[in-house]
């Protein structure tokens, strides 16, 4: 199956009505701005498609002016993916930090038993926690809240780091495959250049997600919607054309990574325990 | 003629405020009344917030509620009002509950039977069942309408069992109200309106006004509960199943529609469905299906 084919099939499959999905988003967006009583979202832009995403749907829903980017490069980010983090910023004129996080990564990185021996995974995890602490850190300087990026592609597979990338206060496109994140940007105006290029987490120079998992988003998202909004068992998905290998590969992929889509488990020892019996809404109001 | 003017409210509860929530109710009664509405429906728990989870007990009202009779003050004169809260009863279970506030009073409460328990509901877990599916007649409206209405409630998931609207309009209902919380899910451009709950709903509540040749009036929310966008889109339908009116999805509105009670009489006329109705022969046939579930002889005393 060729990717022209299978993305073509992945966009009739999963087309949404971009005016309508966008305005779900931003009534999310203001919902828990709102609710948090944050003055501000805070914003990791990595001059990828989803941060941009979010970027402009926040933009839409607060104003630019309560909507701070923050840009935390490592030595080994492409200087492409930066400039196009800051076209998003121009175009939308919301605020921007710059605080490029390698020093510390490098200086962590240093202080570790086996400093030498580091894989690139591990640098990459931990490079996106030293974001997630930055980004806390600057929504506690700006009374703002952070906002998320993941989307559910990649939410599914696990493709993120726990408390890394994947930490937020609430995340609007979570629940958007990576082929509707590419029909939303185009609708709602995100630049062609950052709609095009090869979905990357920038981990090392040339890295991209399709070229380290072995698939291409298309038939991923067309694997995934299968296997979890239909609840079709994998041979079923096979015998729709699939290749088993990647059908299974995938469905293991999900499987593995269900510890990251949940808050860590609480030993019930008490009467009444968080988690499991002690279930309220995130905000309580004050009034009677 | 027996007109009445319905107000649609189609708000945005705020979750677990209850004073914010009682402000929103009393502001829409009072654009309602200008507008010359006779009946104002709110959506399910419009009044607390849906996602509540342990907060149920926490904002749970009594039918005597001091709030709840505050607000049925404002009826006085009109328009009447259809609310909607999580009702504590004198055994402390919990329910979602619609009443109908009209010339100062709380004058009918109908708890809501089915609660949906799957998928990304927990009703259940929370609340406890209605056990009762009773019309009531109302006046709906001030001193400047005359005669009552037929009214029959359904809260949310109540209509996906057709069994309850159709006993509703066997019971004298007219119009058929449902308040509703319902969440946007199914978001895709293969079904009508890109949303499959707008588009299942559609087709609910057409086939719902058609079956029961009964006026629908279904009121939806708005805004954010958590994960859950409510998608709005209320509605009123003829007793021919044609939609009337129909408000924005995911938007706040006062959506207002004239409705002739008197289109009842003729729908059912020229469409005697609920006269047809077989009830003796339905009940015949669930008794036995009951009786077989449970293992015993079928009782052809009951």
């Amino acid at each position: 199956m060729s990717d022209d084919h299978a993305r073509s099939a992945a966009e009739r499959e999963l087309a949404i009505d971009g005016t309508m999905v966008a305005a779900m988003c931003q009534s999310f967006i203001a919902a828990h701005v709102s609710s948090t009583g944050a003055e501000r979202v805070v914003l990791g832009l990595s001059g990828g498609i989803d941060s941009a995403l979010v970027a402009y749907l926040t933009a839409a829903a607060i104003g630019a002016d309560r909507l701070i980017a923050v840009l935390m490069p490592t030595a080994s980010s492409s200087p492409s993916a930066k400039r196009d983090a800051e076209t998003v910023i121009g175009e939308l004129g919301c605020q921007s930090e710059l605080i490029p996080i390698e020093a510390p990564l490098a200086a962590l990185l240093g202080t570790l038993p086996e400093a030498a021996s580091v894989t690139p995974i591990r640098r990459g995890n931990m490079a996106a926690r030293l974001r997630m602490t930055t980004l806390y850190d600057r929504s506690a300087a700006h009374r703002g809240v952070v906002i998320g990026t993941g989307n559910k592609s990649e939410i599914l597979i696990g493709y993120s780091t726990i408390y890394g990338d994947a930490a937020s206060a609430f995340n609007p496109i979570g629940d958007l495959y990576k082929t509707q994140i590419r029909a939303l940007a185009g609708h709602i105006g995100v630049p062609r250049q950052i709609i095009e290029k090869a979905p990357s987490a920038d981990l090392w120079p040339g890295q991209t997600d399709e070229g380290e998992g072995g698939f291409d988003y298309p038939t991923l998202d067309r694997v995934l919607y299968r296997i979890v909004d239909r609840r079709m068992p994998i041979d079923d998905v096979i015998a729709e054309g699939f290749e088993r290998a990647l059908v299974e590969r995938i469905a293991d992929m999900v499987r593995r990574s269900e510890f990251k889509r949940q808050m860590p488990p609480i030993a019930k020892v008490g009467g009444r325990s968080s988690g499991s019996d002690y279930l309220y809404p995130r905000r309580r109001p004050n009034s009677d | 003629m027996r007109r009445r003017v319905l107000a649609l409210a189609q708000i945005a509860p705020v979750l677990g405020d209850l004073r914010r929530n009682f402000d929103i109710h009393g502001h829409q009664l009072a654009e309602a009344r200008a507008a010359g509405a006779d009946l104002v429906i709110f959506p399910e728990l419009g009044l607390t917030g849906y996602q509540l989870q342990d907060l149920a007990p926490e904002v749970a009202m009594r039918r005597t509620d001091a709030r709840l009779h505050a607000l049925a003050k404002q009826t006085i004169g009109g328009p009447s009002a259809i609310v909607s809260f999580v009702e504590a009863s004198d055994d402390h279970r919990l329910f979602a509950a619609a009443a109908v506030l009209e010339d100062g009073e709380v004058r009918h409460v109908a708890r809501k039977s089915y609660l949906p328990t799957y998928g990304l509901f927990d009703e259940r877990r929370f609340l406890a069942p209605g056990d009762a599916i009773r019309s009531t007649r109302a006046v709906l409206g001030g001193p400047q309408v005359t005669g009552e209405v037929g009214l029959g409630i359904g809260i949310c998931e109540d209509f996906w069992h057709p069994s309850l609207p159709a006993i509703l309009a066997q019971d004298g209902a007219e119009l058929l109200v449902n308040v509703a919380a319902g969440p946007a899910r199914g978001a895709s451009l293969d079904v009508d309106q890109g949303l499959g709950s707008a588009a299942s709903w559609g087709m609910l509540l057409r086939a719902t006004a058609s079956l029961t040749t009964s006026y629908v009036a279904f009121t939806n929310r708005v805004g954010v509960d958590e994960s859950l966008i409510f998608w709005g889109g209320s509605r009123v339908i003829g007793p021919d199943g044609v939609v009337l009116c129909e408000a924005p999805l995911f938007e706040e509105a006062l959506l207002l529609a004239e409705i002739d009670l008197d289109e009842v009489g003729r729908a059912r006329t020229a469409l005697p469905l609920l006269r047809d109705e077989r009830l003796e022969l339905t009940r015949r046939e669930y008794g036995r299906l009951i009786a077989a579930r449970a293992e015993l002889p079928e009782d052809g005393a009951t």
